[in-house]
């Protein structure tokens, strides 16, 4: 409000002393109208988690990257997200059976707690397999339930045919 | 009558202080009140954000720049990608560049609104915080439609972006800024013109613009001191040349030019002319592509560069030297904070205690970025 130039000599202090006490009462009352105005209104904040409305999982947009998921259906074993994650929190182990020469994974860990979440391994995956979900309330008791395993301990799983482009795609990854 | 003997005390501001915006130490000097000497201790945040970057792939360094300084994570991400791009002349599509600066100056007003409220919080008026979070809110929320994430963003990649903008997201934009322009004014009456505010930084902690200039301080810490460097428009980059924005500089409109509260409103007028430039840039956006074709291994040609870009806290400088391989052989990042740091034993000499609180937060410094 006073925005008039300095009059006194003494730093910090400008006008003078009945003058400045004037303006303090002005500008506090200015700033007190702006609360005021905001008294009768309804409260914006929200008590998470057990006020809200809605779960707010279901209030995110729909690119919000939350706890990774994957589809193991359309997993065609590429390790391309593998590559392309920073932090190294994706273990993927395929093996080729000698006689008939298929390929088979037996192990595709993501370790959701050292994983930061940046979506760098969501962009290069071909079939959209492993994706972000809305999820985001991860606490668990123990670090090592965090880490997820889209394949059981002992039991081996045949990834998905990739399609022609996508295949195309696939090779082009090394480059 | 005995002669009152007063002996210099030292006293350790942080690394715990509220007032140190982060793990910061200040090791004082005091007679009483008025501080003799300040030794900003920093380091207690460093990450070896530097050194992990050798160890990763150019790509894959981009969600540690976001940690670089994470309350305005899209400069940061911006500055890396100008880096890599000059480096390995990548293009960028126009599309792109405008979707980079959008995200770019939102996240400069959410910044400076976090900057404003904590700084009139430090002085001692807690209302006027959850007013400026409030509209930053609304920023986080369009940031996470059109990324995925509030803080850590990692929208820009090297050579584009990683999404187009939502369905809706323009209306969405331009109805933030209707309702956020007259926010300022609010804000404004609300905290800063309030005499006892006023009081607080007038006059207090000046830097002079010679000496602001000797002790290199970026952004908006030398504006205030009336020096008009801005790269956006002294050394432009993307599309930063094609749309219209002012300046603000320190004017001294209450006290003189360089003290605590031309920090302050710069700040403020900044906001403004961020909110000018989403405005254009959302008009102007050409239809097209969003990512330019790069191969998923990058490997820039060896060489070495050093890109500076106007962050939310000055001059965000990368230095990146590349021996042709997959991971950069070396990275330097240089960030306002630290900068800032360097001058404050400089100026705090014979100030209270109290003023020594208004400039840290003036200086708007971020403690991971001092560190990395
Ligand atoms: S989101 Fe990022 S950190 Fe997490 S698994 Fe994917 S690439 Fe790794
Ligand atoms: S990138 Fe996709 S298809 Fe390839 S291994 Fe990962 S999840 Fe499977």
């Amino acid at each position: 409000m006073a925005t008039t130039a300095s009059t006194d000599a003494v730093p910090g202090f400008r006008g003078t002393y009945f003058g400045r006490i004037k303006n303090a009462i002005i500008s506090i009352m200015e700033g007190m109208s702006v609360t005021l105005g905001y008294l009768l209104q309804r409260p914006i904040t929200i008590q998470y988690p057990d006020r809200t409305p809605k779960p707010v999982k279901d209030t995110l947009p729909e690119r919000y990257r939350g706890i990774l998921e994957l589809d193991m259906k359309t997993c065609t074993a590429c390790l391309a997200c593998e590559r392309a994650c920073p932090i190294g929190c994706i273990k993927i182990e395929v093996v080729k059976d000698k006689e008939t020469k298929k390929r088979y994974i037996t192990r595709f860990d993501i370790d959701i707690a050292k994983c930061m979440y940046c979506g760098l391994c969501v962009d290069p995956c071909p079939g959209g397999a492993i994706r972000h979900t809305n999820e985001f309330e991860g606490s668990t008791s123990d670090v090592q339930y965090l880490v997820r395993r889209f394949v059981p301990p002992g039991e081996r799983i045949e990834p998905a045919k990739p399609k022609k482009k996508e295949k195309e795609e696939a090779g082009a990854e090394g480059s | 009558m005995t002669e009152f003997i007063t002996e210099e005390m030292t006293l350790n501001m942080g690394p715990q202080h509220p007032s140190t915006h982060g793990v910061l130490r200040f090791q004082l000097t005091s007679d009483g009140e008025v501080i003799h000497s300040v030794k900003p201790d920093v380091g207690y945040l460093h990450r070896s954000i530097e050194k992990i970057a050798e160890k990763v792939t150019y790509h894959g360094f981009m969600p540690y720049t976001d940690r670089v300084d994470y309350v305005a994570a899209m400069n940061s991400n911006f500055a890396w990608a100008l880096t890599v791009e000059k480096l390995g002349g990548y293009q960028v599509p126009e599309r792109a560049e405008y979707l980079r600066v959008i995200a770019a100056e939102l996240n400069r007003i959410s910044s400076h609104l976090i900057m404003l409220g904590v700084m009139a919080m430090d002085i001692g008026a807690v209302t006027p915080f959850p007013y400026f979070l409030r509209e930053r809110e609304t920023i986080n929320d369009l940031l996470e439609e059109l990324c995925g994430a509030r803080l850590t963003y990692n929208y820009i990649r090297i050579g584009g972006v990683s999404s187009d903008l939502p369905d809706g997201f323009r209306d969405r934009a331009l109805r933030f800024l209707d309702h956020f322009e007259p926010i300022i004014d609010e804000f404004n009456r609300l905290i800063t013109y309030n005499e006892i505010f006023v009081n607080r930084l007038a006059n207090i902690v000046i830097i002079p613009r010679e000496q602001a200039i000797a002790w290199a301080l970026v952004g908006p810490n030398l504006r205030a001191s009336g020096v008009k460097w801005d790269l956006r428009k002294d050394e432009p980059y993307s599309i930063y040349p094609q749309v219209e924005f002012d300046i603000p500089v320190g004017k001294g409109e209450v006290g003189t030019v360089g003290d605590c509260f031309d920090r302050f409103i710069v700040r403020v007028d900044e906001m403004r002319e961020s909110s000018k430039i989403i405005r254009q840039c959302l008009d102007k956006m050409p239809e097209g592509e969003i990512q330019s074709k790069l191969p998923r291994q990058l490997k820039p040609p060896k060489g070495e560069v050093y890109v500076r870009s106007e962050s939310a806290r000055g001059e965000m400088g990368y230095y990146l030297v590349s021996n042709g391989g997959l991971n950069p052989e070396r990275v330097k990042i240089r960030t306002g904070s630290f900068s800032a740091m360097a001058i404050m034993e400089e100026v705090s000499k014979g100030i209270m205690i109290a003023d020594m609180v208004a400039l840290i937060s003036s200086l708007d410094v971020i403690a991971p970025e001092i560190d990395r």
